[in-house]
Formats: C-alpha cells, structure tokens, sequence
C-alpha cells in the first residue's frame, strides 16, 4: 500500500466538508436541546425516538467522515459496527430481562423509595413546600388581600381565599382543571417559584392591566389574557411574545379556576 | 516508533504486507474501539436497568443540568473538528499547524473535562455521591469512565504534540496522528449516546411525590440560564 501523502489524501473529506459536518454536528445537537426545552415536552415518552435518531445521525457523520470509516477498508467497518451491534445486543438483552423499557419504578422501589428531601437551593427543586397561603400584603395595594370583600364574586365570600386558591393553581396548574403551571413562564416578584422568563414579569400586573388596553377594566383584561391569550398580545412589555401563550396552555381551566387566578393576579400591585 | 527519522518525511513509508491488506497498528484499533463499544455499552446497559430504581434522592430531575452539558457537548463537538485539522495539517506536513491543532484538541478535551469536574462538585454538595443511590452509582460510572477516556486521550495528543514540537511528526507518520484521531473522535461519540441517554432523556427522570403539602415545582436554575 501507498501511503504517498496525495493519494492518501484524496480518500479523506475536503476541508469546506468537514466544516459542513461540523456545522451539521452543531445544528443537531442545538435541535436536541431545542426539543427539551418547552417545560411539558421534558422527559416526555415522544421525545425518546427524535432524540435517539438525532444523535443516531450524529453518531455515523462522525464515524464515517471523521474517522473516515466510509472512505476506508471496508473490513474496518464490520469490525466496528460488530463490536457496537454486540453492545447494543447487551443493551437490549439486559434491559428486556428486567424488562425496565421505562424508567418505573419495579415492586421494591415502589415499596421502598423517599422523595427527595435534600435542602439546597436547587436540589429537589420540584419538592418545594407548598407555598405559605397568603401572598405578602404590597403596601401599594392599601388593604391586606383578605380584608377587601370580593368585588363581583357571590360564589365564594372570602376573597383571601379565592386568592390562595389562584395563587395555588399558579404555581401548579392544577385546579379544579389543569393549565400549565403558569411559573413556568412568569415572574412575581417575592413569589418563591414564580421565576419564569419566558412571559411578561406579572409583578405589579393588578395595578397595570386597567391600563392596557383602552375600556377594558383590570378585570376583563386578565381574564381575557387567561382564556383567549391569543386575542391580544401586550404592546411594549418586555417578553411580551407572541405566540407562545397559547389556548392550549388554560383551556383545561375551569371558570372558577379563572376567577381565582384573575383574583390571585389583581393583588399583584 | 524508533523508525521515525527527523531525515525526511517524505520518503515512502515502509510498510510490510498484511493479509487484511490493512496496517497492523490501525486494525488493532479499531478492534479496541470495537471493544469499548462493549464496555460502554455494559455500563450504559447498567444505568437503563437501574433507571428509575433509586431509593432515596437527589433524583436526576433534581439535579442534572441540561443547559451547561450542552455547553460541555458543543466543546467536545469542536475540538473533533479540531483534531481533524491536526490530521490534515500531518499530511500537508505543515509543521506549525500539528502542533497548534493537536494542542487545541486537548485544550477543548481539557475544557469538556473542567466541566465535568464543575459538575461532579456541584452534584457532590448538592448531596449526590456515588455511593447516594442507585442513580448516582450509574451515572458517576459511566460518564466518571468517560471522562478517564477523554483525560487520557489529553494526554496521548499532549504527548503528540510534544514529539511534533522536535519535528518529527508529518506525512510520514500520519498513522499516529491518525490513530491518536480514531480514538478520541470514538470518545466524543460515546458522549454523544451518553449525553442522549443520560441528560436528554434520563435528566427529568422524578422520585416519588412525596408529601401532598409539598407541591411540584419547576426547576428554575434550567430556564433561569435561557
Ligand atoms: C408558555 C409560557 C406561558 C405560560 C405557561 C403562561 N403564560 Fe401568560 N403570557 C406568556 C406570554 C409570552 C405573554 C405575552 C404575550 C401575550 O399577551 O399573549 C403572556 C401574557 C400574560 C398576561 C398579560 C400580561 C401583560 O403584561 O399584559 C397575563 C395576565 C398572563 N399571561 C397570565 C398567565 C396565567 C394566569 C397563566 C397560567 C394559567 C399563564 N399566563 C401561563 C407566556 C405564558
């Protein structure tokens, strides 16, 4: 064999080609990350045959082109993929044995496993004490929550306890209905777990919605935000995109869920 | 290598015949990564079984990071790129770009691992150790292994870049930038399934819900960094 550096050359990628395949490794594994990132789409059953075809993908750019398997001796392929057709065989073997195709737990861990307890900041992030009933009375807002009778709502007579209950479905989503938690998306200030920046901070949203569109009362205007969200996009908010709070996030959300959130957010002053 | 020479780089190699019609050296590579196909692939079978099955927390929910691996994965992506330059600039015999892309491989392989060493910290005093649970022992194995791969694929391109510093690396002896090549574009593709399998799909694995007083809660360090 020759190994004169022209000839052996001529069997590797160009240049202009390996940095196409760099560019493409960069743009699939941006793909990936891209499909993760709505909150719902996270460890979603779906999401397991895209990714592992993505990187499926990226796995045999970079066999074959950098490692330069598809320009080689062809032997140097079966001795390859032999070795990973054996390692995926132990893979699968050992997976349908314990027959663990999901992450479930099996009987014992069923019986036996504790949530997560560890106090950090961020760990066990999703095992957070529910938050304390009340929001902290703004001293803008005059009156504390609980004190000012609800204006137009004769079903439930304490309004503080509506507003827990918006406060609540806020930071779960879950209410009589189910909505994705709308923390995920929105910030209020001194709301531990209302960090979301993906929507318009909604700190001081009571005092601003009257003002936002013009003839529309505070009122109307939240709960238009909540049940029509694609109706009107606030101008000249920051995060303020449209597009991404859509119907399908608070269609599950019963009429009263709505009343309690529109209660919950007017107190944001 | 006693047969490589500072004379010429440019005299045909010496290679003697070989039944398979390929170089000895390079066969018994690919051989090995095929065989570290099976070692992974134990291990990577080792964390699937036990997916799910840890007793006590942090629970990969808790405490995977998928932002900042990504970050790690797109370093470990370029310095690939790069070490396909070093082979490139080996048989154009361009004696400064070796040295240049064979360091910048394992400088980028020295980044991947600074963040993996980051990571490994953080997960320590958030209170996952590999003696945690189960989760903890599976994935400290399998990218713990990984990372001794890339660190020690450093050390072979550092140990390269050192003989291609007295010259004596060029066209002539491509096989062992080649080589050296083979095996580190094989690590950054067993990250590739690693990073899949352990943060894109296994990251927001959960533990059981606890106590109903405590309410689920959206990891906010995730979209804190967007
Ligand atoms: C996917 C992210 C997302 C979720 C989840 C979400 N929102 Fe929004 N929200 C937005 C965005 C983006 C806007 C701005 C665009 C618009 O008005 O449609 C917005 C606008 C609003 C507004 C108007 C804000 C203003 O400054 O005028 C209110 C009120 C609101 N959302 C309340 C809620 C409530 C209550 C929930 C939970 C049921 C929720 N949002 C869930 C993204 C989200």
């Amino acid at each position: 064999m020759s190994s004169d550096p022209g000839v052996h050359e001529s069997r590797h990628p160009t240049l202009k080609q390996y940095v196409g395949i760099a560019i493409f490794l960069f743009v699939v594994t941006l793909i990936e990350f891209v499909i993760i990132l709505p909150v719902d789409f996270r460890g979603a059953g779906w999401t397991i045959a895209p990714l592992a075809i993505l990187s499926a993908i990226k796995f045999a750019a970079v066999i074959f082109f950098y490692m330069h398997l598809k320009f080689d001796n062809r032997l140097l392929t079966w001795v390859f993929l032999g070795g990973l057709a054996l390692g995926f065989a132990v893979v699968f073997a050992l997976v349908a044995l314990f027959l663990s195709w999901t992450p479930s737990p099996r009987s014992y861990a069923a019986e036996h496993a504790q949530p997560c307890t560890f106090d950090h900041e961020y760990v066990c992030a999703q095992y957070k004490p529910a938050p304390t009933p009340l929001p902290t009375p703004t001293p803008e807002g005059g009156a504390a929550p609980t004190q000012v009778p609800a204006p137009d709502d004769a079903s439930v007579n304490d309004s503080g306890e509506l507003v827990a209950v918006g406060q609540q479905i806020f930071l779960t989503g879950q209410g009589e209905g189910t909505a994705t938690g709308c923390y995920t998306c929105h910030t209020i200030a001194g709301l531990e777990g209302a960090a979301g920046l993906l929507g318009p901070d909604l700190t001081n949203i009571g005092a601003e919605a009257g003002n936002r569109q013009p003839g529309v009362t505070a009122d109307d205007y939240l709960r238009q935000s909540i049940t029509e969200p694609e109706g009107f996009v606030a101008e000249g908010v920051e995060r303020a995109v449209p597009g991404l709070m859509l119907m399908a996030l608070t269609s599950g959300l019963t009429e009263n869920d709505v009343d309690a959130l529109v209660a919950f957010l007017k107190e944001q002053q | 290598m006693a047969h490589h020479t500072e004379i010429s780089h440019h005299a045909p190699e010496e290679e003697h015949p070989t039944t398979t019609g390929i170089n000895n050296r390079k066969l018994l590579m690919w051989v090995f990564l095929s065989s570290d196909c099976l070692f992974f692939g134990s291990l990577i079978a080792t964390y699937m079984v036990y997916r799910g099955q840890s007793l006590v927390g942090p629970y990969p929910v808790d405490i995977i990071d998928v932002p900042i691996t990504t970050i790690s994965t797109f370093v470990l992506l370029c310095s690939s790129f790069a070490m396909v330059r070093a082979l490139a600039a080996t048989n154009e015999d361009r004696q400064g770009a070796i040295i240049f892309w064979l360091l910048m491989t394992a400088f980028l392989g020295a980044i991947f691992i600074g963040f993996q060493v980051y990571e490994f910290n953080l997960f320590k005093t958030e209170g996952l150790r590999i003696d945690t649970n189960l989760f903890g022992t599976t994935f400290f194995t399998l990218t713990g292994f990984h990372g001794a791969h890339v660190t020690l694929g450093i050390v072979w391109l550092l140990g390269l870049a050192w003989v291609a510093k007295k010259g004596r690396v060029g066209p002539k002896t491509a096989l062992d930038v080649e080589l050296a090549g083979l095996y580190w574009h094989f690590v950054d593709i067993v990250w590739i399934v690693i990073f899949t399998l352990l943060y894109l799909i296994g990251g927001f694995d959960t533990g059981p819900a606890g106590d109903p007083s405590l309410v689920p809660h959206s990891i906010t360090g995730f979209l804190g960094l967007i």
